[in-house]
């Protein structure tokens, strides 16, 4: 068996960045990703990084801003700390070696994005996250760190009150194996693939967050999912909201800039949740183009502008839609996005298990709230990873030797093969399709009672179906059939949960907009959601919200 | 958008080495937008008609390099090529693993080599010692200074190149595409202090067995050029330390050598690539030659305007502005 | 029609074979070659690896004078068609402009840019038309496959060759059939003969030549055709070096592009200059019923 003092799970930006700090305080530390590092969806991310380095900006503003954005949902201190340490990350990350564009007198160029007061979003054309990864492990890969690549994490082992270490199926060997550790820390990002229509990749399936809700670590806020306003049409690919800071332009098929009518001050740069819900106003109302969808044009900012700064726009919109954001509108509708919700911590990443530390997309401290703000994901991944590394590493100093029990790894591996030897069953994938769909239909940018209670009674039945789910590939090494079948049971748990805290909140906050309680009760609703395990499905309590100096108000922008 | 259907046959390569003993193809015939992604239809294999067909994806949207592939024989992303095209040319899709690397089962290959490569030229920030990085603050750089990086900060390591590559094929010294890519990127980074050293190390350590052949950069699926900066290395690798191996001293002397009479002088490059004992081992091969093509022993004549082609030579080459 | 004639340096040495053929050709299919004594050497790829403005600028004189005379130039090497089509591409870039101007007005040179470069191969294919050819065809090569070999600079990094696409080029294999031979499509026929690094490292270069060799054979090849005399040293060169490589016999005849078209317009093969090759191309020629000569 092999042994650790820390263990992240995840190589995205959060994971190296926490994998890092726990070097860095002279921890024998382990990586294990399903992907490659290089591979993780961090590298899909692509306006940019919030940082209020500006003079005109301040970090004040970005607070501000911040907590406005989030609906008043997000924690007020954990946001005023996340907001100081930003400029300090962006530094570092440029020391590293992050190519990011520039201005003219040689500073970091910044670009106005939703829901900012100011130009605040640093960048790197628009493949910000591609140049952050590749900074941050190139500067990692000069660390004695161990890699578990192409490993899928099934168990987090709990043990005396306290986490022991990991189980985890290894592609190639074809097996699964225990992993000690005196610390986990869980960053393995969103769960977005419980959608059909995201701009998430096919691995994010929040394999980390179900893993920890089974060990018994509370999900925060899983309720809130935030739908990407401009997500090209069929494929859901992200075209970031960069486009838009760069001044393009949404326009129905009536040719109106509809915006003006629910941002009256800000326009197409209103925060992601107003402009996904403009967007889906109008093509209820019948002002989209057939098909159902709106334009997002970029023409009149001139090729040499969109070319340069928007070059993998140009690409994506060329190669998967055979559309020419230089001559033509892009077709785009909303998609889901982004998880505010996850495993909830502490600003230091720390869970409600000794030893379980989360952070990224995969945790919740809450800073985004009910609501996040485009550029404030990266600044997270990073902010957080390198504070759960520094608890990690912390707790680890203290911790006695974990045990992991034999019979333990023996008992799961019974179950997995189980999943193989199984002659009659569904298949994983359709199972997951189902779910998907379900999610797509009733649980999307607004809700209400009726089609939310419809979708838990889906997911529950799916749940009951998974547990028959059948693995048709025979192989041993690569048998992705097999990940789907993991990954479908870690996403239905989480589908569960995020439509039971969806039919609990009766109120409209944020990304959560449910059309038969349309306004903001902040009288009874200014709280965290807190799930719990059970069998039975989740147990659901609250928590309060953390203020410091900000009231909540009515959000216009 | 969705068009109507096209009938789509693909072969896919298929192995798993703890049952097959040889490779084989397996036959798929799906009904598809012409538009459709190879990635999305082998997918679309996956759910509905083989779920056991192994492969590497991730993001779909030729960002995570992980679905690199031989389609209808390039190396390319399955998820950034259309099957229409593909069905149009070759009336089929044969899809095999990629190139280069050892196949672990059906699509997915070794990759190891491809990073130990890349690892050897340490792509990381080497900071100048006597040049401490600015505290609390980000180092200047102009935009003149990022153009610099050209379109390499855009490589996604997906290994279409490598695959693509017959120096990476034939020898196992040449670092591959897009470690040299990497290797550019570090070179022309202000923030480096290690450039000297970088581009004199790789001129020992296979920078010269490039090929020029430009395969890596027709099977690019991000426009990087590796070969673009392959040739940018080589000619700042020649500029800091003049021609120290056999490929560079063969380009020098290539040049130097059309100086003089505008045209090559075959027999004087010889002398001019190897050292005398070399050019003693290439003479029975010369004599080979010779026998047949006589000519080749003797110098050419001297184009007419060769005082121009010097003048060009003193302009641009004997007062050389650093690249 | 009239071209600019460019050679290039092989052709006016080691590959005078090359020389020979495109004349016996140009003349047979009314092309008028243009003599430019005073064309230099193109850099072949090296001159850009050791000095890439002075490689631009070299090349640059090369198509002012072509421009001077009003004409397009014709090349008959792949690599000198890359690299003076890589000039014209890099003179459009201001940058490159501004190096190269003011050493070219040194010597009273100016070049506009108005010349195109044009490949034997797609002044035959394009613009004289593979239907064209085959009527000229006198003694069809019908019995023999012949693998077409493109040769890197042809078509990368450009991209495209004769305004069809660098990654499926057919124009060649169009050729081969309208000569009345069997063309035969294998991976190598787009890949690199290795010459680049035949002074760099011998053994690879000579490994690279026969693995495009044996996978042309592999599917059926007599012989291989090129449009590149870089790739005819590889080939055909140091094609005994390449057997000794791999460890087996290779016995491929390698042509010269004109050399094919002109067997099949009936020259003889010393009209050819065919006993030039170090690898003999007998057995080929016995299957278009051609005797051959000796050397």
């Amino acid at each position: 068996m092999q042994r650790h003092d820390v263990v992240v799970v995840g190589a995205g930006l959060a994971g190296q960045r926490a994998a890092l700090a726990a070097l860095q305080a002279g921890r024998d530390v382990a990586i294990v990703s399903k992907l490659h590092p290089l591979r993780s969806h961090s590298g899909a991310a692509q306006g940019g990084i919030n940082a209020a380095v500006g003079k005109e900006d301040s970090v004040e503003t970005h607070i501000y801003d911040t907590v406005k954005g989030s609906d008043y949902l997000g924690d007020q201190d954990a946001i005023e700390f996340f907001c100081k340490e930003a400029g300090p990350t962006v530094v570092e990350m440029e020391h590293f070696g992050t190519i990011f564009s520039r201005a003219d007198d040689g500073s970091l160029a910044r670009r106005p994005f939703g829901g900012a007061g100011f130009p605040r979003t640093i960048y790197a054309a628009d493949r910000t996250g591609l140049a952050l990864l590749q900074a941050l492990w190139e500067h990692l890969g000069q660390e004695n760190l161990t890699l578990y690549e192409e490993w899928d994490l099934t168990r987090i082992v709990v043990d005396e009150g306290r986490a022991q270490g990991i189980v985890a199926f290894d592609r190639r060997r074809g097996d699964l194996a225990q992993i000690a550790a005196k610390a986990v820390v869980i960053a393995t990002g969103p769960a977005g693939r419980i959608y059909g229509r995201t701009t998430n990749a096919h691995s994010c399936t929040g394999d980390g967050v179900a893993a920890a809700y089974r060990a018994g670590a509370f999900l925060k806020d899983m309720e809130f999912v935030q739908f990407h306003p401009t997500a090209l049409l069929e494929s859901s690919i992200l075209i970031t909201e960069g486009a838009r800071g760069e001044g393009g332009i949404l326009k129905n098929a009536k040719g109106e800039r509809f915006m003006s009518r629910y941002a009256p001050h800000v326009l197409d740069l209103a925060s992601r949740d107003v402009v996904s819900r403009a967007i889906f106003t109008e093509v209820r109302e019948g002002r989209g183009f057939p098909g159902d969808y709106v334009h997002l044009e970029l023409m009149h900012l001139g090729r040499e502008r969109i070319e340069s700064r928007l070059q993998e726009i140009c690409d994506f919109s060329r190669n998967f839609a055979g559309i020419d954001p230089v001559t033509e509108p892009i077709p785009v509708m909303p998609a889901q996005h982004y998880m505010m919700g996850g495993i909830s911590t502490n600003a230091r990443g720390e869970t409600n298990i000794p030893g379980l530390f989360a952070a990224g997309e995969a945790a919740c401290v809450s800073i985004h709230g009910a609501n996040r703000l485009g550029g404030n994901s990266l600044l997270e991944t990073l902010v957080f990873g390198k504070q759960a590394g520094i608890a990690a590493a912390a707790y680890a100093e203290g911790a006695p030797t974990p045990v992991l029990r034999a019979d333990d790894l023996d008992r799961e591996t019974t179950a997995v093969r189980a999943m193989g030897d199984r002659t009659e069953g569904e298949e994983p994938q359709h199972l997951r399709i189902e779910m998907q769909r379900t999610m797509d239909t009733l649980v999307g940018i607004y809700r209400n009672a009726a089609e939310l209670k419809q979708a838990l009674a889906q997911i529950v039945a799916l749940k009951v179906r998974y547990e028959k789910v059948r693995v048709v590939d025979r192989a041993k090494t690569y048998n992705i059939n097999l990940t789907d079948a993991l990954e479908t049971g870690h996403m239905l748990a989480l589908a569960e949960v995020i439509v039971a805290g969806a039919i609990a909140r009766t109120e409209s906050r944020g990304a959560h907009a449910r059309t038969d309680f349309p306004k903001r009760d902040d009288a009874n609703w200014m709280k965290h959601t807190l799930a719990a395990y059970s069998p039975q499905g989740p147990r659901l309590s609250y928590g309060p919200v953390a203020y410091t100096r900000w009231e909540p108000k009515e959000r216009v922008y | 958008m969705s068009g109507e259907l096209i009938s789509v046959p693909i072969d896919v390569y298929r192995f798993d080495p703890s049952h097959d003993s040889a490779p084989r193809y397996q036959r798929y015939t799906l009904e598809l937008p012409r538009h459709t992604p190879v990635l999305s239809a082998l997918l679309k294999i996956r759910t509905d008609l083989d779920p056991s067909l192994s492969l590497r994806y991730s993001c779909r949207s030729s960002i995570c390099g992980s679905c690199a592939m031989v389609i209808n024989s390039k190396s390319r992303l399955a998820c950034q090529t259309p099957v229409g095209p593909e069905v149009e040319r070759h009336g089929r899709i044969v899809i095999d693993p990629m190139r280069n690397l050892p196949v672990l089962r059906d699509l997915v290959v070794e990759m190891a080599p491809f990073w130990g490569r890349y690892r050897k030229l340490e792509p990381h920030l080497i900071p100048d010692p006597n040049r401490p990085m600015p505290v609390d603050r980000e180092n200047p750089m102009t935009p003149a200074e990022v153009e610099r990086f050209k379109t390499t900060p855009r490589c996604i390591a997906c290994g279409s190149c490598y695959s693509a590559c017959p120096a990476v094929e034939h020898d196992p010294e040449f670092p591959g595409p897009m470690a040299l890519a990497k290797l550019y990127r570090f070179v022309v980074d202000p923030r480096d202090g290690a450039r000297q050293d970088r581009l004199v190390r790789i001129q020992a350590e296979g920078l010269w067995l490039c090929l020029r052949c430009h395969l890596c950069t027709e099977s690019c699926p991000k426009e990087v050029e590796p070969s673009e900066r392959i040739r940018d290395l080589k000619e700042m690798a020649i500029a800091v330390q003049g021609g120290t191996e056999h490929g560079s001293r063969h380009a020098v002397g290539f040049k130097d050598n059309i100086r003089e009479r505008g045209i090559l002088n075959e027999l004087k490059l010889v002398r001019q690539t190897y050292n005398p004992l070399e050019a003693l081992a290439q003479l029975p091969q010369g004599l080979k030659i010779a026998r047949k093509k006589p000519e080749t022993l003797h110098a050419p004549r001297k184009i007419e305007g060769q005082a121009e082609v010097e003048a060009l030579y003193v302009a641009l080459d004997d007062s050389k502005e650093t690249p | 029609m009239k071209l600019a004639y460019y050679p290039g340096c092989v052709a006016q040495e080691s590959g005078r074979e090359l020389d020979q053929s495109t004349r016996w050709v140009a003349q047979r299919l009314g092309i008028e070659l243009v003599e430019f004594p005073s064309f230099s050497c193109c850099g072949s790829g090296f001159v850009d690896e050791a000095n890439s403005t002075l490689n631009v600028a070299l090349n640059a004189r090369n198509l002012a004078l072509a421009e001077k005379a009003g004409l397009d130039l014709l090349t008959i090497c792949s690599t000198c068609q890359g690299m003076l089509s890589l000039a014209n591409h890099r003179l459009k870039d201001p940058a490159v402009r501004a190096r190269v101007d003011p050493a070219l007005a040194k010597i009273g040179v100016a070049y506009r840019g108005s010349v195109r470069v044009k490949h034997l191969l797609e002044v035959v294919t394009r613009d004289l038309g593979v239907d064209a050819i085959a009527k000229k065809v006198t003694r069809p090569l019908r019995g023999l496959k012949v693998g077409a070999f493109y040769g890197c600079h042809l078509l990368r990094p450009a991209g495209e060759v004769g305004g069809e696409s660098g990654e499926e080029p057919r124009s060649f294999e169009n050729l081969i059939a309208a000569l009345g031979a069997t063309p035969v499509l294998y991976r190598g026929r787009v890949m690199c003969c290795g010459f680049p690094i035949l002074f760099v490292r011998e053994g690879t270069a000579n490994r690279i030549a026969a693995t495009q060799i044996d996978d042309a054979r592999a599917h059926g090849a007599d012989a291989l055709a090129t449009p590149c005399p870089l790739c005819h040293i590889s080939l055909d060169s140091f094609q005994n070096k390449a057997a000794k490589a791999v460890g087996h016999a290779l016995d491929m005849p390698i042509f010269h592009l004109p050399q094919l078209i002109g067997l099949a317009l009936g020259a003889s093969p010393e009209e050819l200059g065919l006993p030039r090759h170090l690898v003999a191309t007998d057995a080929a020629l016995a299957k278009i019923g051609q005797v051959s000569v000796p050397a």
